[in-house]
């Protein structure tokens, strides 16, 4: 049995991770000569599936097929030679080399044993005009915006000649002209006989740009389409789902009690690091109430990540006024932000958040003992304490961290901030990475918190976790508040029509860019 | 972001230019030191501008530029190698210990040619380099725990070798045929001596190396990002093996040169060289974190450590002094190459605008 118009076929896939199932028995289609769109929240699946195609991860079962032939493939290079490439979501770049080092990184042109530059250059040029956009392949990588640094990516990819393209949230990071015409440029590739993947959370340019849809969620396919039968609802419903937290959902809201945390006018620089910049932060002011529940919904590359973080003193605040309970609050570092109350749960736990060396005792006691000694008892019996109230499932708490499982040890993390009495309780992305259960348990336990006064101020890029946990819902578009609901006008399509940047004047041609003498 | 191009102010292209210039500075400071140097040495020490200081200058300089070239592959990669000094110990062992004491097989007593222990010399020390390039390539151990393990390991086996007593009069035996060892260090090519040759031969082969080869690009790659340099399908393993095998072979070859120079092989040789190496890579702009640096930047480093330490001897600067002086030459060295980075971070945005890329 073959399919003439079917390229590539990953069967029955199933990947593991410890403590969760990333992909559960997928099977994917990649339909030749179109855009395939893949479309899920955060921690669907999607970048692993993605990852396994282009030969970055190996699937646990489960089988793939280029042109109906099984394909094995066992690192980025075995899938390059078979013409499938990716363009990765973190810029896969190589800051201190120069364009043309970067397109031919790994595997170089080569006269004799030398490089052969000037065959390189010419190669990196032709592919660059090729992307439409000319530029000096002797330019170190490090001084090319975030949108250069991704057509780098692309000209690479072009460069191998491949006939798989996989774009892994490519615009995430790029500006509405970067935008425009990387479409352009999709267009162009599927003119000339590319199959492209394309992974974004924009619903205007995936209904503009795609042929046919696929819906991940939660490690499965729900939806898979072709155009014609697509429309932004089915998109919405397919992606968002629903799952038994009605209890929750039913529960009072409050949005009346006294300000807690008044923050006006806040900006932020924009990051420029190695790894991405994100949208720069612009005059946002939000309240919280007491007992209220506040959650941020956004995209990837909002700014959701930097209000929190400069809220918890994590991030440097350029201007604007921060007051909790009617004191004006100087943040400038992380010690100011909890003395005052203000502690923050971190997005990326094993980075930011946990000690793996340290035991569940001393990672939720970290920081939060007073006084010069440590008080082994006391600690240990406040610890306990912590641990039975948020239902942390561990026999022994000197047991390394890293015992337990993602729910546990974000459990863990949300231990030490209240272990420091906090006023505000600032969470980013609460359930990353986490199981459906402990999710959950998560939502009661922060509904539970709520209840008894403490406000919380939440940032998440999923729609059903916003729409369970939050009072009051701020959406944040391009490091700007784009909307505000309650939680009784909440509707999945209104938030994340809200949460998309606009980028396509749908009926006019993309401008080509790149023509400045 | 066009606009921002036009748009550019005078006072922006004026801190653009000195931005330029101030990190241009920056980075050619290892020359700028090192012409200094020169100039203050001639000037206090007349004697200093001689021919035959000179030739004895460049000898010294030679040791200390060997080893930084090897080094300066491994840190390129994000690596270090602390164990090149006692690597150095133990070439000059096992040749010295080939020499005289020969090796024992079938029965008998085999002397075996210069040549030959020379070669063997060089497989032992590769052994090292091997083991390094293990541990931190493959068994993913931290680059300064390893080399720092195999430091002890080479020293001991240097010292094992002959009880740690010196193995004198490595100038062979007319009867065994082994004559010949001390030609390495001793002898004089075109009025320079032998080991200034290989260091400028070693020099070019590591600068073609660095700048045009596939691998020196990876080199670079793996030390810039190392996530990226794998998906780019880099083999990142490989590239870290290769840079340590390299300075290990450099270490051999230290190692020959002294014991060749001393027709004796003393199995404390080469304590502490690791530090000036890395010394004088740091002092040539390469940067400990990788993916910034050059070979050339290194050698000249390696000058400006030689030139000093024998200018302060000229000057009849106290020995301990001279101690300190170099602390905090290398101290400063560091310090600024941390201001470097961070001036660069600063004035990326200058840079970027006046970039022929024109940030759209």
């Amino acid at each position: 049995m073959s399919y003439p118009d079917i390229i590539l076929e990953a069967r029955v896939v199933t990947k593991r991770y410890p403590g969760s199932v990333a992909l559960d028995r997928v099977s994917y289609r990649v339909h030749r000569n179109q855009v395939n769109v893949l479309i899920g929240e955060n921690g669907a699946g999607k970048s692993t599936l993605m990852r396994i195609l282009a030969g970055v991860e190996k699937a646990d079962e489960g089988q793939l097929l280029l042109n109906g032939e099984p394909l094995m493939l066992r690192t980025p290079r075995d899938a390059a030679a078979n013409g499938i490439s990716i363009v990765h979501q973190e810029l896969a770049v190589l800051p201190n080399l120069d364009i043309s080092e970067n397109i031919f990184a790994g595997r170089e042109l080569t006269r004799a044993a030398f490089v052969n530059r000037t065959g390189e250059d010419i190669q990196s040029n032709a592919a660059l005009v090729r992307l439409r956009k000319p530029m000096q392949v002797n330019t170190l990588a490090s001084q090319l915006s975030l949108g250069c640094r991704q057509l780098i990516e692309l000209a690479r990819a072009l460069s191998q000649g491949s006939q798989v393209l996989i774009l892994d949230e490519p615009t995430s990071a790029l500006s509405t002209t970067e935008a425009e015409s990387l479409f352009t440029v999709i267009a162009d590739l599927k003119n000339a006989g590319v199959t492209i993947i394309y992974i974004s959370h924009r619903l205007h340019e995936l209904l503009y740009l795609g042929d046919h849809f696929t819906v991940l969620r939660s490690g499965k396919i729900v939806g898979d389409a072709p155009r014609a039968e697509v429309s932004r609802q089915w998109i919405v419903e397919c992606m968002s789902g629903r799952s038994d937290t009605s209890d929750l959902t039913a529960q009072t809201r409050r949005t009346s009690g006294k300000p807690v945390l008044n923050v006006r006018g806040l900006t932020i620089a924009a990051s420029v690091g190695e790894e991405g910049a994100q949208a720069p932060v612009h005059d946002l002011s939000l309240e919280i109430r007491e007992g209220e529940v506040l959650g941020i919904y956004g995209l990837l590359g909002a700014g959701r990540t930097e209000v929190v973080e400069a809220l918890a003193g994590f991030r440097p605040i350029l201007s604007g006024e921060i007051a909790l309970r009617g004191r004006k609050l100087k943040i400038d570092g992380v010690a100011s932000a909890v003395q005052a109350g203000i502690v923050l749960v971190p997005e990326d736990r094993q980075r930011d958040g946990l000690i793996p060396e340290l035991s569940i005792r001393e990672n939720v006691a970290l920081a939060g003992s007073k006084g010069s000694f440590l008080s082994r008892s006391k600690e240990t019996q406040a610890v306990r304490q912590l641990a039975d109230d948020l239902n942390i499932a561990a026999r022994d708490l000197e047991l390394p961290v890293t015992a337990l499982s993602g729910g546990n040890q974000q459990k863990v993390l949300l231990a030490r901030c209240l272990m420091r009495t906090p006023s505000v309780l600032l969470l980013d992305e609460p359930t990353r990475g986490v199981d459906v259960g402990a999710k959950a348990e998560i939502y009661r336990i922060l509904r539970a918190l709520a209840q008894k006064g403490l406000s919380i101020l939440f940032t998440s890029s999923e729609i059903e976790e916003t729409r369970t946990l939050a009072d009051r819902v701020l959406v944040l578009c391009q490091g700007r508040i784009s909307a505000e609901f309650l939680h009784e006008e909440l509707t999945d399509e209104a938030l994340f029509t809200a949460a998309s940047p606009h980028v396509l004047p749908l009926e006019t041609t993309p401008s080509v860019s790149g023509h400045i003498a | 972001m066009s606009s921002v191009v036009q748009s550019l102010t005078r006072s922006d292209r004026l801190a653009s230019s000195s931005a330029r210039t101030i990190l241009l500075l920056l980075r050619a400071r290892a020359v700028l030191v090192l012409v200094l140097l020169l100039i203050l040495f001639s000037v206090l020490a007349p004697e200093f501008l001689t021919a035959n200081n000179l030739s004895i200058l460049a000898k010294h300089v030679a040791i200390s530029a060997l080893l930084a070239i090897g080094m300066t592959f491994v840190i390129l990669t994000g690596g270090i190698d602390l164990s090149v000094g006692s690597i150095a110990g133990l070439g000059g062992m096992v040749a010295g210990y080939t020499i005289t004491q020969g090796i024992a097989f079938g029965g008998a007593t085999h002397y075996p040619p210069v040549a030959i222990a020379i070669l063997i010399t060089f497989l032992v020390c590769l052994c090292v380099g091997m083991l390094n390039g293990w541990l931190v390539a493959k068994a993913g151990v931290a680059p300064f725990i390893a080399t720092l393990g195999t430091l002890y390991i080479a020293r001991g086996a240097a010292l094992l070798i002959s009880n740690g007593k010196t193995f004198p009069n490595l100038a062979g035996h007319a009867e065994r045929g082994n004559m010949g060892f001390p030609a390495i260090g001793q002898s004089f090519f075109l009025g320079l001596p032998a080991p200034v040759w290989m260091m400028v031969a070693l020099f070019a082969f590591a600068w073609v190396v660095a700048t045009k080869t596939p691998f020196g690009r990876h080199v670079y790659a793996v030390g810039g990002n190392e996530r990226a340099a794998r998906l780019a399908g880099i083999r990142v393993p490989r590239v870290k093996l290769i840079t340590y095998l390299f300075s290990s072979l450099c270490a051999a070859l230290v190692g020959l040169i002294i014991a060749s120079q001393l027709e004796a092989a003393h199995p404390a040789t080469g304590e502490s060289f690791e530090l000036n190496a890395i010394a004088a890579v740091v002092l040539g702009g390469t940067s400990l974190m990788g993916g910034r640096g050059s070979v050339t930047g290194s050698l000249i480093g390696a000058f400006v450590i030689g030139v000093l330490a024998d200018g302060l001897v000229m000057l009849g600067v106290s020995e301990f002094w001279q101690v300190v002086i170099k602390g905090v030459v290398i101290v400063l060295a560091v310090a600024i190459d941390q201001l470097q980075s961070r001036l660069q971070a600063k004035f990326l945005p200058y840079l970027m605008r006046t970039n022929p890329e024109a940030g759209r």
